[in-house]
């Protein structure tokens, strides 16, 4: 097909040179670099990017729309002023340690009974991982149903058994309100423990257990000291992980509760959304969500090191 | 088979050919669009799909696009699309956001003007929603008006013919509803209308304000407050459920279709939801406007808006369309389309026949009139966005019914908004 002159807007290279490219590539450093630059790339434009760019917007007064100006830790003072800012961070660690505590729990007995013998096993596995599997906007849309005062299941169950006289307000109780999204993170993040912690026990030899029967340990001890010691490393792994998802968890706040109420059970992000998105204020908004990484990453150095202590 | 270093080289090559190769010029615009919020009513979204766009493609050959955005996410949308300079360059806006945005906004004062001219004048409090600095940022498009909601029938169980006039009737029926297994379900939490739909409106219909027309001295600790804070705990208390406290803007329709509450504050969309899918229930709900208080009547300005953004790659046309979109000849079966959802801001549709399809649409109408923006009369601006988005006058209210005392939530709510609109 002829193309139009006017429509060309640069003329063709004249040649790349095969050979020199050749040469270079022959170079183990140079070859080195070029095979870890589409990964290196990614890193740049997807991690290190994203949160450098929040940490320059952190510093400015940044409405949307209009240029921002540097105002330094300005922000972060502000917030620091900010009464709610406060109940933010409190509601935040709550949310996190209980939902982290009760997924441990709950994950690990899961994974300790999955990884029993006994008939339908692989499928049982498989409904386990269904919370995990299915999008937590959905899952969520149904526990707002489960929560909903006239059509909630478990009011229904109370009621009818006549546990209580009337049903719960789930979510416009502040404490309930709480416990409500704490029971939906932790019904859908103990599968990811579970089946986890099932790849570590499935690691342990038998040998193992049968050697410590033989010398006398009871069911508590082997646990404690067969178990325990050798999927500790997966055990502190999934545990920051989870820590990391659920400090930074949106979806099923913002879903079930928005914040509220009166920002009840308002969370760094949900919160940052708020001040950002819908307020306007891009800085402030990046602040918020900032605050939160001086505790994640003494957290995740802190484990780092203990890891490493451990090998 | 190619070693890695022979593929490697290859690829290099043909990469380096692609990025220099010739590029043709760029076309002349065969196609735009348009950004909007998905509307409740289906035939809205679907005439600009079926109807609008191939009768504007047909006339210009350019196709018209349309991206319908969830309910509630269309800010977020706009945030990005603005931020980005990438998207629909023909974009919705609600409320405020004309202002939040102006800078990534074009002048449309003269497409505003002609409209004024053939179908206006232009409501006059509009103009504190689209015109930033003497330039209209956006060409008004409808109100999605914010009324009281509520059952006939349940109403005449308790001898109420007509919605009461005033909030402390409203309470009082409202107490004998209750009793009856009918209480009021008025929504407290952290929802983006249905709260501040009736929450702003008590406030001022009681005398209180957030903050001064010089946006800098908030006003909000004031006896007027203090008597809109008690109301609102015993209109709380002694009519409605707990659960109000955490709903957000799903939960009132849920629970007015579940039979659940006699009297909401909702947008027109439970009615005509209610006449396709609950038709029983249609039949025995009404609307009536926001009672009056002490200090007046008043409703919450929720305009929406047409606007054109910055990095549209040709704004003549993007005006071009927007003129014969705002043109009688669409404009009006756009509105009928909507099922008087939207209403229009211009005086020659004051009398638009969609307003006759049903009489329980009029007080839609009758509410522009006494409606005004969040912060009023505080300017439509950033900080007024940063007050609604921190849920200042919600929550005020939301903890007052929760028990804590009325002095304690306006001294909270003083403080936040001393730092959102830098008072001192």
């Amino acid at each position: 097909m002829a193309v139009r002159p006017d429509l060309v807007t640069r003329s063709v290279p004249v040649a790349v040179r095969p050979r020199l490219l050749h040469g270079v590539l022959e170079r183990e450093g140079a070859f080195s670099w070029i095979m870890l630059a589409p990964g290196v790339l990614f890193l740049l434009a997807f991690v290190a990017y994203p949160l450098f760019y929040g940490v320059w917007l952190s510093l400015q007064d940044r409405p949307v729309a209009k240029p921002g100006t540097f105002v330094g830790l300005g922000n972060f003072i502000t917030l620091a002023h900010d009464a709610v800012f406060w109940q933010v961070t409190r509601n935040t660690f709550v949310y996190t340690i209980v939902t982290t505590v009760l997924k441990l729990l709950g994950g690990l007995a899961m994974a300790l009974v999955i990884n029993q013998h006994f008939r339908g096993r692989s499928l049982v596995r498989a409904f386990l991982l269904l919370p995990f599997i299915v999008p937590t906007i959905l899952s969520t849309v149904a526990w707002m149903w489960i929560f909903d005062p006239t059509f909630s299941v478990i009011n229904w169950l109370l009621v009818h058994t006549g546990a209580v006289s009337s049903g719960f307000s789930w979510l416009g109780n502040k404490t309930l309100a709480m416990v409500a999204i704490i029971i939906v993170n932790t019904w859908r993040g103990i599968p990811f423990y579970a089946i986890t912690l099932l790849a570590g026990l499935q690691t342990i030899s038998p040998e193992l257990y049968e050697a410590a029967a033989i010398d006398g340990a009871s069911v508590r001890q082997r646990f404690l000291h067969v178990t325990l010691p050798i999927i500790k490393p997966i055990l502190i792994i999934v545990t920051m992980f989870s820590v990391i998802f659920t400090f930074s968890d949106f979806q099923i706040v913002y879903a079930l509760t928005h914040g509220g109420p009166a920002n009840a059970t308002q969370v760094f992000v949900t919160y940052a959304f708020d001040l950002g998105m819908s307020g306007g204020q891009l800085g402030m908004g990046a602040a918020a969500a900032l605050a939160m990484l001086p505790a994640l990453a003494v957290m995740i150095v802190a484990l780092t090191l203990y890891l490493r202590r451990q090998s | 088979m190619s070693t890695r270093r022979e593929f490697l080289t290859t690829a290099l090559v043909g990469g380096a050919a692609a990025a220099v190769a010739p590029r043709r010029a760029s076309a002349a615009v065969k196609s735009m669009t348009v950004v909007h919020e998905s509307s409740f009513i289906k035939g809205f979204d679907d005439f600009f799909v079926k109807t609008l766009s191939p009768e504007y493609e047909k006339l210009t050959g350019i196709k018209v696009g349309y991206e319908p955005v969830s309910v509630g996410s269309m800010l977020t949308r706009l945030t990005t699309i603005v931020e980005t300079k990438a998207g629909p360059e023909i974009v919705h806006t609600g409320v405020n956001w004309p202002h939040l945005f102006d800078q990534g906004l074009l002048d449309v004062t003269d497409v505003a003007n002609e409209v004024g001219k053939k179908i206006g004048p232009w409501h006059d409090n509009i103009l504190d929603a689209v015109v930033v600095n003497k330039k209209w940022k956006a060409v008004p498009w409808g109100n999605i008006g914010q009324l009281e909601c509520y059952r006939t029938d349940w109403f005449k169980e308790v001898g109420v013919t007509k919605f009461p006039d005033t909030w402390e009737d409203l309470l009082t029926v409202g107490r004998m509803l209750k009793k009856k297994g009918h209480p009021f379900g008025f929504e407290l939490g952290h929802g983006f209308g249905d709260n501040h739909g009736w929450m702003y409106p008590l406030l001022w219909s009681y005398g209180g304000r957030e903050v001064d027309k010089d946006g800098k001295t908030v006003l909000i600790d004031s006896d007027e407050t203090a008597k809109a804070v008690d109301f609102c705990r015993r209109f709380y208390q002694e009519t409605m459920l707990e659960d109000v406290l955490g709903w957000t803007d799903v939960n009132n329709n849920k629970a007015f279709f579940g039979e659940q509450i006699s009297c909401t504050n909702n947008a027109m969309s439970i009615l005509i939801v209610a006449k396709r899918d609950f038709p029983d229930i249609a039949k025995v709900t009404d609307h009536g406007l926001n009672p009056q208080g002490p200090k007046g009547r008043y409703h919450l300005y929720n305009p929406q808006s047409h606007a054109i953004a910055s990095h549209a790659p040709d704004p003549a046309a993007a005006k071009a369309f927007l003129r014969w979109l705002y043109d009688d000849k669409q404009l009006s079966r756009w509105l009928v389309a909507g099922d008087a959802y939207y209403a229009p801001f211009l005086t020659g549709y004051d009398n638009h026949p969609m307003w006759n399809a049903d009489p329980k649409y009029m007080p839609f109408k009758e509410s522009l009139k006494t409606s005004r923006l969040h912060g009023w009369p505080g300017p439509p601006g950033h900080a007024m966005s940063e007050s609604v988005a921190k849920y200042v006058l919600c929550d005020m209210f939301a903890k007052a019914c929760r028990g804590d005392s009325t002095k304690d939530v306006i001294t909270t709510a003083a403080a936040q908004l001393k730092q959102i609109y830098k008072a001192k």
